[in-house]
């Protein structure tokens, strides 16, 4: 009977379809478009994954779904009971489909199914969103006031806003768009001279000159590239608990530097940032270019399970992808790490292809080899040795006397017979636990307190965990921080040194840290004392004795050679330190690749199948590789994916990236999402206008940044007529279309730096390592600032050495990022903290007090004179009548720097028209 | 042409602080096209920001049950086993291994033995909780408590622990409780920052000021970190600069900036800026004043623990009544921190993995009376009535001492927290870790739930407040998290 009527099926189909035919013509793409979007992946619902012939036949959490025998079915039970699928229903003939199939033994003639998430709903985007079709270029739209157009782009600005009924501003005066122009492209405020040259400059390529002038200058490089530094999150340490410093990270901010001031065409600039390794191979400064693909944060806290090592690292190796996503695709592709993008048509497989491009990256120093700089290295380190055992014999000698150092102390008293010495510490200098490096104790000439000749320490108490503090360390011969003693006492402590047998001691050597590289844990007020039997002690000597030793005349000569000295090996140090953090960079180091899988629900402990490297099927043009690829075919294959003319986002980001730093707000307002929940851009046909012109001239910057800044768009005011004013704010508040230039606050950045410009303070040296604002101390990283802020940091911030979450005491408030997450867009927040910061920090009264120095000096004594000269500098125009009033009885009867401190304050410099 | 515009953007409709230039009177033109496909979503609701008052109080979603939140953070991994999560059956198991199926290696490595608290407990209050005597005041306490025993982590490590028990999020970056909640409500006291941070007394916590961090929302929202002993940075000049100088700087100051907004009408963000130096001005006199402790009186002083000779416990004895003074003044989030990292693992923090007893010898009384008092106190005037109290810690510790060792590893698997006061069920225990405290097993709680249930009180649904970040609406709750109806009164 069965089998009869099994056979009659059979029959009655073939006329139809093909046993094969019925599953490839249509339970394939029914499975696709109707049940796979809830049952595949990686969490399936009911546990039920339809998406291939083994699943299926697992069935889900209601147990099989298709019985062998093809009879009872709960999966055709609920399509026939039109319970599934819930929303999207089936046909009659589709539900007629499913019950031939499933009847027929549910034979699966295919591949594995892909659920169709690259189509589009009303919820989500499919491979037909707008920022996945190709560039087009329109031709210029047409626009009624055509005497107002300047450059192309401002024809699809006007007929924008003709089309919508809104005016134009009128043109802004010289002066304040030169101001404009150089805060935008340098992030520097124009000179005096500049303005008034600018001014009486009546040829009529003025304006264009000023330009090439500016897009020359190696100072747009310091501008443009702080913006890149935000949206790739580059920061100079771990993050995290530890956030460890990364001293050699800054190679590759020199190299964003640099490639915009070359303005890299724009293929170079990618391949170089995910594969320098490969492409720029032996030229050490591009191969730093690399650096991007660790800028991000990266957990080293020691984790001893299984599932947090895993974590770690998918950790790390989710910010590269993120970052690689958001930064060059404009795509959110991050969010496909648990599941499938939920808006955007990336699968959770395409994550993990994308992770496989990176397997093999690993968040470290890597050697860079160049002959030339480790020559120059190793003679710098020839030229410091003999300086250096120079200035520790002056040290031996003048260590005798003053406050006690960090670095080396000698104690010496008349020669007494000794078998144990203690050094018993009361205070020190920042009531911390103390550290002692090395204790050392001579008779004659020779140390007799060193373990290795017998001799045995022995200590109140021990700072706890830490192997390299420990008591031993007191007298095994080997200084330095990391062979010292530190007590578990706040400010006190006591340490012994049993030496081997009795002895003549006259002289103790000891220091905090011979290797000069900490200074705290410093005892301040302490005794040593001598003993045979370890219970009677003799007083040898106390802080106190060496305040109260005099400088014997023939030591006067070696305390001013130690002086010397010491500022020139400072100074050798400085240079090595910046050569070795060329020669070992922060950029990342590369093996070959681990093995990735797709992970459920992103979870490292539950690992699916093997992923090969692949790039988004729904962007350009789709690639993919074996598992076999190697660590460097990977990264170039992405890199050229990228920087292929085929695929249309990069183009699109990049130009939107340069709209939105020119006028504070991208044609599409979300620089890195370009996806569904992104923003839809303004100007749609502009955008792809701009693109396809940045293809066409080679990926360069420049000629866009020429056109944009000579355009009539940007050469408007910003202040209109109040009419105009209130009607466009009927229709655009938020001045998406451009009916006046938007008045923007100066980042936290550049305006430090223009304060210290206006000062006449800013230090314009480019380059090499940053300077710091903080001190560290050793047992974490604990920053605490550097203050008075030494003139050493009156560099571009740009320079300012990074560290995570770590502010700048006085701009950080001014919406900095903190290198943690990356930061397509700041925001521009006003805070009571930043009005005090810019009043009362020792930074900005230092900066007032300077500047009036300065308007004394250029302007002499007349304060007309001095405060015209403040207006000029500050805000690049005269003061007016009432203001010079005002300002002068402010300096008549409180000073110059009372009206610097306002001046420095005011919204006219913080603001830029 | 005009609807090629269309769709809308999300972020126009979400307008930075900054980006109010055009002023609230206007209309952001993308504004009129709303956005239907997302019709049968929960939208998020936006907290309309007047620029010039950023802080100002805000309407919440819905009633709240409480205006204000006393934030308890425990840095390093508080111990449930040795403070709130009573187990007999550890106490019964002393020194017998653990039974599992493999070996059981937790952050630092192998485990040893089970082991009991060093601590022995006793039933307290009304309800006779069992409680340890490493905190005998709080634990006097526990009719106030609301106890959470099944908590759960996502991560052992620190770092990403206190972001995640602080942000919502492992990795740094995301806006902290604090900030989300000004962020949705504003503040009641406009002289004084809206959300406070106070760092102990010993030092910052693990990952320091991530811990307060505004993430990507304005900045205006971040925790300002001070304490009793130092006050907000810059908030005055230095003694160099005359009273008369500075005034009169802040006077030239004002009329320069006057002058500079007549001739640009209606740019809010220039005389929000302006509104921001004034609002610094009454902070500079209402930040003192709330730190003065020495209103106090004798008996409140004492009661806190301000003349101990203990000064770590004097220290965050001064934090704690300068929290009371912050709240009682409408502060919305105040959250303090007890425990720092800089003194190394488990000397200055909870992080006792090598000689527990030791180290939580030290802690317990600068935590306890301070503490207590502060609760009491806030209790005393009527202000538990409408002020959450919440004591967290990161995640918890093992029942097992590590191998060699005489203290307890990192456990993420299931810990202890409580409420207290507004909205909350008093001598309430919710959920249950297994019979040695290691695991949750009983109503398992993530800390999305434990924010959804607290932004839930203070009347906001934790799914529709929300930020748009690159590319993605960003919640304190992610995705996930679910009111925890059980334990509200």
């Amino acid at each position: 009977m069965r089998l009869l009527s099994l056979s009659i099926l059979l029959i009655s189909f073939a006329g139809i379809y093909s046993q094969d035919g019925i599953f490839r013509d249509s339970i394939a793409s029914l499975l696709q478009t109707k049940c796979l979007r809830c049952h595949s992946g990686s969490t399936p619902k009911g546990e039920l994954d339809l998406s291939s012939e083994r699943s299926l036949r697992e069935g889900g959490s209601s147990g099989k779904v298709i019985a062998m025998d093809g009879k009872k079915s709960l999966l055709l039970e609920m399509i026939e009971q039109r319970k599934m699928p819930p929303k999207d229903k089936l046909t009659d003939a589709e539900i007629e489909a499913f019950r031939k199939w499933i009847q027929s033994g549910s034979k699966w003639n295919g591949p594995a199914l892909e659920p169709k998430s690259t189509d589009a709903t009303p919820k989500r985007a499919g491979k037909d969103w707008w920022s996945l079709q190709p560039i087009r270029r329109s031709a210029l739209p047409a626009t009624r006031n055509s005497g107002w157009i300047r450059q192309p782009i401002d024809t699809f600005i006007l007929n924008k806003l003709e089309s919508n009924g809104l005016g134009t501003a009128p043109e802004a005066d010289r002066r304040t768009y030169l101001r404009r122009v150089k805060f935008d492209l340098l992030g520097l405020p124009p000179t005096p001279e500049e303005i008034t040259q600018f001014q009486a400059d009546t040829a009529p390529d003025a304006y264009e000159k000023l330009i090439d002038r500016l897009l020359a200058s190696p100072h747009y490089g310091e501008r443009w590239g702080r913006h890149w530094l935000d949206v790739v999150r580059f920061a100079e340490s771990h993050g995290y608990e530890t956030n460890e410093l990364r001293r050699s990270a800054w190679p590759y901010r020199d190299w964003v530097i640099r490639a915009f001031n070359e303005d890299k065409p724009f293929a170079r600039f990618v391949q170089e940032q995910l594969a320098g390794d490969v492409v720029a191979a032996g030229d050490i400064q591009n191969e730093v270019a690399t650096g991007f693909l660790v800028a991000g944060t990266h957990d080293v806290v020691g984790n001893a399970t299984p599932e947090g090592m895993a974590q770690q690292r998918q950790d790390d190796l989710y910010d590269m992808v993120s970052a690689t996503g958001s930064t060059f695709l404009g795509l959110t592709v991050n969010c496909a790490r648990c599941h499938d993008h939920k808006f955007d048509p990336i699968t959770q497989r395409e994550y993990y292809g994308l992770q496989a491009v990176f397997a093999g990256t690993q968040h470290n120093t890597r050697r860079i080899d160049d002959p030339v700089l480790s020559k120059k290295l190793k003679s710098l380190e020839q030229e410091t040795k003999p300086l250096a055992s120079q200035l520790s014999k002056l040290e031996g000698k003048t260590s005798l006397i003053g406050k006690a150092r960090a670095q080396m102390n000698t104690e010496s008293f008349p020669a007494i017979e000794a078998r144990y010495v203690r050094m018993t510490i009361v205070e020190t200098e920042r009531h911390d636990e103390p550290c002692i490096d090395e204790m050392e104790i001579y008779e004659g000439d020779t140390n007799v307190a060193l373990s290795s000749k017998g001799a045995k320490a022995s200590a109140s108490s021990a700072f706890p965990d830490a192997s390299i503090h420990r008591i031993v360390h007191l007298n095994d011969g080997q200084v330095g921080n990391s062979h010292s003693w530190i007590s578990n006492e706040q400010g006190k402590g006591w340490a012994q040194i049993e030496l081997p047998q009795n002895c003549k001691i006259d002289r103790i050597v000891w220091g905090r840290d011979r290797l000069r590289q900490f200074a705290d844990r410093l005892p301040s007020k302490y005794r040593f004392e001598a003993s045979l039997d370890g219970k009677t002690w003799t007083l040898l000597c106390t802080d106190q004795d060496r305040l109260h030793r005099q400088v014997p005349a023939a030591l006067a000569n070696e305390v001013e050679a130690q002086k010397e000295l010491q500022k020139k090996l400072q100074a050798l140090t400085t240079e090595a330190e910046a050569l070795r953090s060329q020669l070992q960079v922060y950029c990342g180091s590369f093996k070959s690749p681990e093995k990735v899988y797709l992970l459920k629900r992103g979870d490292p402990m539950q690992k699916l199948e093997e992923v090969a490297p692949l790039a988004i099927a729904s962007v350009g043009v789709p690639w993919n590789l074996s598992v076999s690829a190697s660590d460097k075919e990977r990264r170039l294959a992405l890199a050229n994916w990228i920087a292929s003319p085929a695929n249309p986002l990069p183009a699109r980001v990049m130009v939107n990236r340069l709209w939105h730093y020119h006028f504070g707000t991208g044609l599409v307002n979300t620089p890195s999402d370009f996806g569904f929940n992104g923003g839809k851009p303004s100007h749609p046909e502009l955008l792809d206008w701009l693109a396809a012109e940045y293809q066409h001239n080679g990926g360069r910057m420049k000629p866009l940044h020429k056109m944009i800044v000579l355009s009539a768009t940007y050469r408007q005011a910003s202040t209109t007529t109040e009419k105009v004013r209130t009607d466009a704010e009927k229709v655009d508040a938020d001045n998406r279309l451009l009916w006046r230039f938007p008045r923007r606050r100066l980042e936290a950045e550049i305006l430090r730096d223009s304060i210290l410009a206006i000062s006449g303070n800013l230090d314009l040296r480019m380059g090499g390592p940053g300077y710091d604002l903080w001190k560290y101390s050793n047992y974490v990283v604990v920053f605490e600032p550097r203050e008075p802020t030494p003139a050493d940091t009156f560099r571009r911030m740009v320079y300012q050495f990074k560290p995570r979450t770590q502010q700048d005491k006085t701009f950080g408030a001014f919406d900095c990022p903190d290198g943690t997450l990356t930061m397509p867009r700041r925001n521009t927040s006003t805070t009571a903290l930043q009005a005090l910061n810019l009043l009362n920090s020792e930074f900005m009264l230092d900066q007032s007090g300077r500047l009036a120095e300065r308007l004394e000096k250029e302007a002499g004594s007349d304060p007309s004179r001095a405060i015209e000269h403040g207006f000029m500098l500050a805000l690049g125009r005269k003061p007016k009548g009432q203001e010079l009033e005002t300002s002068l009885a402010v300096v008549r009867q409180h000073g110059l720097p009372v009206f610097c401190r306002a001046l420095l304050n005011t919204n006219e410099l913080i603001f830029i028209d | 042409m005009q609807l090629s515009l269309a769709g809308h953007s999300l972020m126009d409709r979400r307008r930075f602080l900054g980006n109010m230039g055009g002023g609230l009177a206007g209309v952001a033109l993308l504004d009129l096209l709303k956005q239907q496909s997302q019709a049968d979503q929960k939208q998020p609701i936006r907290p309309s920001i007047d620029s010039q008052h950023p802080l100002a109080s805000r309407q919440p979603h819905f009633a709240p049950k409480a205006k204000r939140v006393l934030h308890i953070f425990c840095s390093g991994a508080c111990s449930q086993l040795d403070t709130w999560d009573y187990k007999p059956e550890l106490i019964k198991r002393h020194g017998q291994p653990m039974p599992t199926n493999s070996k059981l290696v937790t952050f630092q490595g192998e485990n040893g033995a089970l082991n009991q608290s060093p601590y022995a407990f006793k039933q307290r209050g009304q309800s006779g909780k069992f409680t340890s005597d490493l905190l005998p005041q709080l634990g006097e306490l526990v009719d106030e408590m609301c106890f959470i025993h099944s908590l759960t982590s996502k991560t052992n490590t620190h770092g990403p622990g206190e972001t995640y028990a602080n942000t919502g999020f492992t990795l740094e970056g995301f806006p902290s409780a604090g900030a989300w909640v000004t962020y949705a409500l504003g503040s009641q006291n406009q002289n004084l920052p809206a959300f406070v941070a106070i760092p102990d007394p010993r030092g910052v916590p693990q990952v320091g000021p991530a811990n307060w961090s505004n993430g990507f929302l304005p900045a205006v929202f971040q925790g300002t970190a001070f304490n009793a002993i130092s006050s907000i940075p810059h908030l005055q000049p230095p003694r160099s600069v005359s009273k008369s100088d500075d005034e009169a700087a802040r006077d030239l100051l004002k009329r320069l900036n006057e002058e500079h907004l007549k001739e640009r009408p209606g740019d809010t963000a220039l005389s929000a800026r302006i509104a921001s130096y004034e609002l610094a001005a009454r902070l500079q006199l209402s930040a003192p004043e709330v730190a003065e402790l020495g209103q106090e009186s004798v008996i409140t002083q004492k009661a806190y623990g301000i003349d101990s000779p203990n000064k770590f416990l004097a220290g965050f004895a001064r934090n704690c009544l300068l929290a009371r003074r912050l709240l009682e003044r409408g502060v919305r989030y105040v959250q303090l921190f007890n425990g720092a990292y800089a003194m190394g693992e488990g000397v200055g923090n909870w992080d006792g993995h090598k000689q527990l007893k030791k180290d939580y010898d030290r802690h317990g009384p600068i935590l306890d009376q301070p503490a207590a008092a502060l609760l009491k106190d806030l209790k005393a005037r009527g202000m538990l009535d409408d002020t959450l109290v919440i004591w967290a810690t990161e995640f918890g510790r093992m029942p097992t001492f590590q191998k060699g060792a005489q203290g307890r590893d990192h456990n993420p698997d299931g810990f202890t927290a409580w409420l207290a006061g507004a909205g909350v069920k008093k001598a309430f225990s919710y959920g249950a870790t297994d019979e040695f405290g290691y695991k949750a097993v009983e109503k398992v709680t993530t800390i999305y739930d434990f924010y959804a249930t607290i932004l839930h009180l203070l009347g906001l649904d934790h799914e529709r407040l929300s930020y748009y970040h690159n590319g993605i609406e960003r919640r304190l709750t992610d995705v996930h998290g679910h009111v925890i109806h059980d334990i509200l009164s």
